[in-house]
């Protein structure tokens, strides 16, 4: 539920709008200031404060931060206090405000939650630190050299500027009843799909381009269906590039519309009709960027006991959001202590559990060691939860200006749909 | 007092010849009456204010962009080119008839069916019956109206659940024709189910006026005296009086049908949608810019309600010159049985809607597992209702606040507002006006001027949302509030009031002792109108407040979309009720707060102050 509304938020931020969320209360305000003067706080102190300026309008994101601190607290001594944003763009600007002010050592923020839009501002603007994620310890176990995402964010190379924290991947899920009686392989691949889609007319549909899990499918059918140039999306886009992208797109939905739910000429508004759809029978599948919604849904009986979720075996699109070190904080060790700890397989397990957080683990399990891995694995126990012991590749977000491109392009061609 | 004349001479004091008693006396009381007959006045012009000026300034704030000057984005240069612009987006014509389309088939045959169970039921006990089968469908918000539809209608669901007998069936994917079709069938069903028992109410109310009702029954012992069956009496004989009286709220009916917003946007198309949605979705769109093609496109609006209005007109002029032929012809039947059986049909389609629609959302809201085909859910859990009433406290409380205090200024602005009109014999310019300016707000679609006002308020006062949400819920209850109260006024026996004026009580103490305690009834039903229609009011909450005031509807379209049917049902059941527990609190109320038949109201002047005050 958490990386619904930050993938909202995240939306609303690229869109360059201001989101502003009364969910923060106001004496969280980042504007009130730090709660420690920078002058008496110097890294040699015993008790060093990490200030961690994040998004606060989750109670789950809380907690699980509320945990974490007293972790660091107990066996780092380190006193980390969660800034509650109501929206991650009040701190890039006040970063960059003591940056034009030549606050160059003892500023207000140390880490910050960001991803997309933010982070291109804060790297365009040379307000991170840079490097520093190579002394993470734990940053290895992510597999940064065989897992471009975890260097990438919405196609800018991180450059040791952004720690991984956790992410989010499209997972699909279907009624297995339903593919019990139509006596059918469930689809992996995004051809597969096309000839589910054709068989079983009308049990498939995604939502229109502007609801961010349709462009999302877009994204994903693009990159999935372009495998030999996929070092395009990573790029900012280009006429030509498009132009060389689109014809197989089309192609494939130009022959999967008609055989969509409604015989795709009604789509849904929302993704979350999606999940309502499959509820009530008249979808066999579908898809979602939150693998941990699902299984809750079916707890809250919004979905039947026989839904389960699965990943695209060809690959799916991830959205990784990642902790920054700004530039002129003067808690940089203790921060890299607390970065690492955040990257530790326990703090990592403990985000994912679906009772936490159930925020994806950035770290590879095949890196861990047998007891790590058996962290992640205990709480598999959800029948229609995802199967997190198999791992599947992961396409990066394309670059961010890929995003309008597709959209338009695909409301030219098949009309724009509100 | 009959001089007395608000605009040319304010200050005047009103002479009262009538009442011309002692004079130090009655300079006391003329005073007080000055004083009640001026705040009455006042209370006009400030209703009148109110209707017009949101209205006006919306429109006007639509009109610039539309003409190319929205200063914010840089662009103050009058021309047509946000209109070429407009009407080269795809799908504009299919959009712009799928509007008007849906509202003038839908508006015409909620207005046939409303007249057939009048033709039928008129003169029977069924009447009051009809009504009852009819209002939870009429206090319904129209956004809840729509869901309760897609919960039967869909293909899983209760309809399609009845008739599917295989228990391991799937639901059909895509055999529900009704819902999202492209003609925009399913819209005109849910506009029809909302506006056929409000035409057939409005009906009821023109034909219970007393002098209406005099002539409805003379006109019907000439034409049984003359052997017409009352079917065709209705038709011929009543129905020609009864339809100028509620041609204008049946237009405001049209043109709310050609321009709504929520069940287009729940059941409707969306390859094009209609262009209300459409102007929904520019205005709303992160792209400044866009909002200069949305106002071309409300622009466009206007002229598809004017266009309806006129479609409408000419299609009453094409039934009154057949009508008047077939008159001539003199038949004493029309075909009787056909009519009858039509309205025993929608009769029968009204209990089974409402009572499926009932069993359906408030089943949902408890269910746990519940597939398809199932006709009970495998079990029941207030787990939704526990997640629903945490959330909905600040939406509840929200509604309640603005409802009551919208409602009862309203009120209390219309009642002044009649009252002003007896004091004032001479037609003054706000009494000429208000019949006009009541209609305004309901004959101007709402996402015309609504998002013309946002801007206004945009520039005046930007943070005083509560104000800005109060203001535009006002425009909207004044007209409903005041049309159903007129009714009452004029349905009073004016006796009394002369009879206490004789007996020297002020105009402000008959209205308080006399008319009030005598009223109270419609009053307080004008009241729970005026809260049902400030809680459904959906567009003009979310555009003035801009999300940051949420209330029961709101909360529900947004649910509408949500991943939960089991919330958005419970919240449908909370739509339906907030309104129920209105018009039952103003039912149980007028009882308490006055009995006529207990308490005998007698012309002495004493004694009917006393008898309101001691009950």
């Amino acid at each position: 539920m958490a990386f619904v509304r930050l993938a909202c938020l995240t939306i609303l931020i690229i869109a360059g709008s201001a989101y502003a969320d009364s969910l923060v209360n106001g004496s969280d305000n980042p504007i009130a200031g730090p709660v420690v003067n920078p002058q008496t706080n110097p890294k040699t102190d015993a008790n060093p404060v990490v200030r961690f300026h994040a998004w606060g309008g989750s109670a789950q994101v809380n907690s699980y931060l509320k945990w974490v601190a007293d972790r660091v607290e107990r066996k780092h001594g380190i006193a980390l206090k969660h800034v509650k944003l109501a929206d991650t763009s009040d701190a890039v600007s006040r970063v960059l405000a003591e940056k034009a002010a030549d606050n160059l050592h003892n500023g207000s923020v140390d880490l910050i939650w960001i991803n997309g839009e933010n982070f291109a501002a804060m790297k365009k603007n040379a307000l991170l630190a840079k490097g520093w994620v190579g002394d993470i310890a734990n940053f290895a176990l992510t597999n940064p050299d065989s897992n471009s995402a975890m260097v990438t964010d919405f196609g800018e190379p991180t450059l040791g500027m952004e720690a991984p924290w956790g992410k989010a991947s499209m997972v699909f899920y279907y009624r297995k009843s339903h593919f019990d009686s139509y006596n059918k392989p469930v689809p992996q691949t995004i051809h597969a799909l096309l000839q589910f889609s054709q068989q079983q007319p009308g049990r498939f549909t995604y939502p229109v381009v502007t609801d961010y899990l349709g462009i999302s499918f877009i994204k994903y059918a693009a990159i999935a269906l372009n495998s030999s140039n996929q070092s395009l999306f990573y790029k900012p886009v280009t006429q030509n590039a498009l132009e060389k992208i689109t014809p197989s797109l089309w192609t494939y939905l130009d022959a999967l519309h008609p055989t969509m739910w409604r015989n795709g000429e009604y789509m849904v508004r929302q993704a979350s009709q999606l999940q309502r759809l499959i509820g009530s029978g008249e979808l066999s599948l579908a898809f979602s960027f939150t693998a941990a919604e699902i299984p809750s849904a079916v707890e809250r009986f919004d979905l039947p006991r026989d839904v389960r979720t699965f990943a695209m075996s060809d690959g799916s699109l991830a959205n990784v959001h990642f902790i920054g070190l700004t530039f002129n904080s003067p808690n940089q060790a203790a921060a890299k202590t607390v970065v690492n700890f955040l990257l530790s397989p326990k703090a990592q397990a403990k985000k994912q559990r679906l009772q936490v957080w159930g925020d994806d683990t950035v770290l590879d399990t095949n890196l861990l060691s047998p007891s790590q891995k058996s962290m992640f694995e205990t709480q598999q126990s959800h029948p229609s939860a995802l199967d997190k012991s198999q791992s599947t590749p992961l396409y990066a977000e394309p670059h961010a200006s890929w995003t309008d491109a597709l959209r338009q392009a695909w409301e030219e061609r098949y009309g724009a749909r509100y | 007092m009959s001089n007395f004349n608000s605009q040319s001479t304010p200050r005047s004091r009103p002479q009262s010849k009538p009442l011309s008693k002692p004079l130090y006396k009655n300079r006391n009381r003329s005073l007080a009456q000055g004083h009640f007959n001026r705040i009455a006045v006042c209370a006009k012009w400030l209703l009148l204010c109110l209707l017009i000026i949101p209205v006006a300034a919306g429109v006007i704030g639509v009109f610039l962009p539309a003409m190319g000057y929205f200063p914010a984005i840089g662009a103050n240069q009058f021309d047509f080119r946000v209109f070429a612009a407009l009407f080269d987006v795809a799908g504009i014509h299919t959009m712009m008839w799928l509007s008007l389309f849906t509202g003038v088939v839908a508006t015409v045959i909620a207005a046939l069916f409303a007249f057939v169970l009048l033709s039928v039921f008129y003169r029977s006990q069924m009447l009051s019956r009809l009504q009852i089968v009819l209002s939870p469908f009429l206090v319904l918000p129209h956004a809840g109206a729509a869901i309760a539809l897609v919960f039967l209608l869909s293909p899983s669901g209760f309809f399609a659940r009845l008739f599917t007998f295989n228990s391991s069936a799937i639901a059909s994917a895509n055999e529900g024709v009704f819902l999202f079709d492209s003609y925009g069938i399913s819209i005109i069903l849910a506009l029809v189910l909302k506006e056929t028992p409000f035409v057939l109410l409005m009906a009821i109310s023109v034909m219970s006026q007393p002098l209406i009702r005099e002539k409805i029954n003379g006109y019907f012992k000439a034409g049984t005296a003359l052997g017409y069956s009352p079917i065709a009496i209705f038709f011929k004989l009543v129905l020609p009086i009864v339809f100028p009286q509620i041609r204008l709220p049946l237009l405001a009916v049209l043109v709310f049908a050609v321009s709504n917003v929520e069940i287009p946007l729940i059941l409707g198309p969306n390859d094009p949608s209609t262009l209300a949605v459409a102007v929904l979705h520019w205005f709303n769109h992160i792209d400044l810019s866009m909002r200069l093609q949305a106002s071309s496109a409300a622009v466009v609006q206007v002229g598809i309600a004017v266009f309806a209005i006129i479609v409408m007109l000419a299609v009453e002029k094409g039934f009154t010159f057949y009508g008047k032929k077939w008159l001539q012809r003199g038949k004493r039947h029309v075909t009787d049985k056909a009519i009858s059986a039509i309205a025993y049909l929608l009769l029968i389609a009204y209990v089974v809607l409402v009572v499926s629609a009932i069993y359906t959302l408030v089943a949902f809201s408890f269910a746990k597992q519940w597939t398809f085909p199932n006709i009970i859910p495998a079990d029941v859990t207030m787990v939704h209702w526990n997640t629903v009433l945490d959330a909905v406290l600040t939406p509840l409380s929200n509604t309640v606040l603005l409802g009551v205090s919208v409602s009862f200024s309203a009120l209390v602005l219309v009642l002044l507002t009649l009252e002003s009109e007896p004091l004032n014999t001479g037609k003054t310019r706000a009494s000429l006006l208000l019949p006009t300016a009541l209609f305004l707000p309901l004959l101007v679609p709402g996402v015309a001027f609504l998002y013309g006002l946002v801007w206004f308020q945009q520039l005046i006062l930007k943070d005083a949302v509560w104000f800005h949400v109060y203001v535009a819920h006002m425009v909207y209850v004044i007209p409903y509030v005041y049309l159903s109260l007129a009714v009452a006024y004029r349905k009073f026996d004016n006796r009394y009031v002369m009879v206490a004026l004789s007996l020297g009580k002020s105009p402000m103490g008959v209205f308080f002792l006399v008319k009030l305690p005598l009223l109270i009834g419609p009053i307080l039903v004008a009241f729970a109108l005026g809260l049902a229609i400030s809680f459904s009011q959906y567009l003009p909450t979310l555009l003035t407040t801009g999300g940051a005031i949420s209330t029961v509807t709101t909360e529900a379209v947004a649910l509408a979309a949500g991943s939960s049917a089991r919330l958005s049902a419970a919240y449908v059941v909370i739509q339906a009720v907030m309104p129920l527990c209105g018009f039952g609190l103003a039912w149980w109320l007028s009882n308490i707060l006055f009995k006529p038949s207990t308490t005998k109201i007698s012309t002495n002047k004493s004694s009917t102050g006393k008898s309101v005050r001691s009950v």
